[in-house]
């Protein structure tokens, strides 16, 4: 199911929070029905771990990560990475890298197989996204945009793009990624999708500014209707360690 | 100007960069403004400045983005309706006024400028939460009895003000802006097709939020004091970030301040605060 909620009068949930399919992160600094509407949806399946990246809230936009491995920008602080290392279950690894595009999560997107990322990232920065986040890299625009990261947003079973895409390139894209993609809005027709709307496999979570109808495509083309968290936890299960008894 | 059902509001004002280039307007009646020289910027060799064009239009929902950006801290952090309040500000095409800049492919309003009649739209959500923010806020005991009568009882007088722009329009931008939307008031008590709705413009009395830095004092208590001074310039320790306020204020009725969460400014001179004030 989808939830619609606010950051401090901020539709833009994308950019306070990441959310995979083995955790997720959430800024501090926000008010607490911020929090409990994560934990109300998550908490009994996978934790949510409240941080700053850099000092920053605007995390979403900065890290990038899926539930093999989360890779953090240079300006991540020591602390930072400890606490994230300590809170988050083992098998996701926790990575610092250092590239000069420091905002990993405008830069790319991933689902736990396949990522999109900027044209312009580093040799050695989409080596790395490859080992730590499991997945296959593919350099690609979205409608013409290289902040592939801002523009879309996919998960294991499907995807939303920026409207302007043209129908050549979302069947190129969704040959790549394997997934059925949309071209749509959110947030009452804001195009960045990737700040307006976080999501995993079995949820998802949108601005409230979000439309009936746009909500509507959000819970068909991710098939959030009928997934059950335990379904896919359950395929997880067996290599987690369970670090919350 | 032309009187009838449907007034041209589309007004385009010439700006130049600060560089001593001459400011004009097409509209009549409004003197051309010259700017001295700016002192010549050693080593700047690129163009000689840049120039806007910027139109006035009528609010349209395809500003909704725009405009809430604006309004974004308009309440301070507090968490309320503001995409309802932009929708009611949008919808009041008769009175009201966004600025944007001609040519503009991305179309983002630059200001944003409206009455609202709180009593018109008293049954609102985001009005509602207005009104509670602003009784809850309101620290002084004398302003308060007054706010809730305003809010109240005399609601259908009141205009709510909202006046919100970036920080870089050029300021001679405000005169014809404030005169667009006073201008727009009277025409609405004339043309609006209800008698209902002609009334609600008559407003007896307007309400204007506005954000402005104080100086901090040794002795906090000091600072209470200072806002019952009616405002001799700079001697209330106040700075006004929109030029226009500090004339509101001089004008007022009344006025209470607040502080405010957001954006906390840690200098040791200056700490933001809000103003409310009532004015005729």
């Amino acid at each position: 199911m989808a939830t619609r909620l606010m950051f401090e009068n901020s539709c833009e949930v994308g950019v306070f929070s990441k959310l995979t399919n083995a955790f997720c992160l959430v800024a501090i600094g926000g008010s607490e029905s911020f929090y409990s509407t994560f934990e109300a949806e998550l908490a009994d399946v996978i934790p949510v771990v409240k941080t700053s990246i850099g000092g920053n809230r605007i995390i979403g936009r900065l890290c990038v990560g899926n539930k093999n491995g989360l890779l953090l920008p240079h300006t991540t602080t020591d602390q930072e990475l400890q606490h994230l290392r300590n809170s988050l279950p083992d098998q996701v690894v926790v990575q610092r890298i250092e590239e000069r595009l420091s905002a990993l999560g405008n830069c790319i997107a991933c689902n736990d197989h396949v990522a999109l990322a900027h044209t312009d990232l580093d040799r050695e920065t989409e080596e790395i996204i490859a080992d730590v986040l499991g997945v296959e890299v593919f350099r690609q625009t979205i409608a013409g945009n290289i902040l592939v990261g801002s523009y879309c947003s996919f998960s294991n079973r499907g995807g939303l793009v920026h409207p302007h895409t043209s129908i050549e390139d979302l069947d190129e894209l969704s040959t790549l990624l394997q997934v059925p993609l949309v071209a749509g809005t959110v947030n009452r027709g804001s195009e960045v999708i990737g700040a307006g709307l976080t999501v995993n496999d079995w949820t998802a979570f949108c601005g409230s500014d979000t439309t009936a109808t746009e909500l509507s495509v959000i819970e068909s083309v991710f098939k959030l209707r009928e997934a059950q968290p335990n379904a896919v936890v359950d395929e997880m299960r067996k290599s987690l360690i369970d670090s919350y008894v | 100007m032309p009187r009838g059902p449907t007034r041209d509001k589309r007004r385009t004002y010439k700006s130049k960069d600060q560089k001593g280039f001459p400011l004009s307007s097409k509209d009549k009646g409004i003197p051309k403004h010259t700017l001295e020289g700016k002192s010549d910027l050693s080593g700047s060799s690129e163009e000689e400045g840049s120039e806007a064009d910027f139109v006035f239009f009528d609010p349209k929902p395809d500003d909704f983005h725009g405009v809430k950006i604006l309004l974004q801290t308009y309440l301070d952090d507090t968490q309320w309706d503001l995409s309802g309040f932009v929708d009611l500000i949008l919808a009041q095409t008769t009175v009201g006024t966004v600025v944007k800049m001609e040519g503009d492919d991305d179309d983002t309003p630059f200001s944003i400028v409206t009455a609202l009649n709180l009593g018109r739209y008293k049954d609102h959500k985001c009005i509602k939460e207005l009104k509670e923010f602003l009784l809850k806020v309101c620290q002084e005991k004398d302003v308060i009895r007054d706010l809730r009568l305003l809010m109240g009882e005399q609601a259908h007088d009141v205009g709510l003000l909202v006046s919100q722009r970036v920080v870089n329009l050029p300021p001679q931008l405000l005169p014809p802006l404030h005169d667009a939307l006073f201008d727009e008031v009277s025409w609405a008590t004339e043309d609006e097709p209800t008698a209902e709705l002609r009334n609600s413009f008559r407003f007896k009395c307007y309400l204007l939020v506005s954000k402005i830095y104080k100086h901090k004092n040794a002795n906090q208590k000091n600072n209470r004091n200072l806002i019952r001074r009616s405002g001799s310039d700079g001697g209330d320790g106040i700075v006004y970030i929109k030029p226009e306020d500090e004339n509101f204020h001089k004008l007022s009725l009344w006025s209470f301040s607040f502080p405010m969460h957001a954006q906390q400014v840690e200098t040791q001179e200056a700490s933001n605060i809000v103003v409310c004030f009532f004015w005729f």
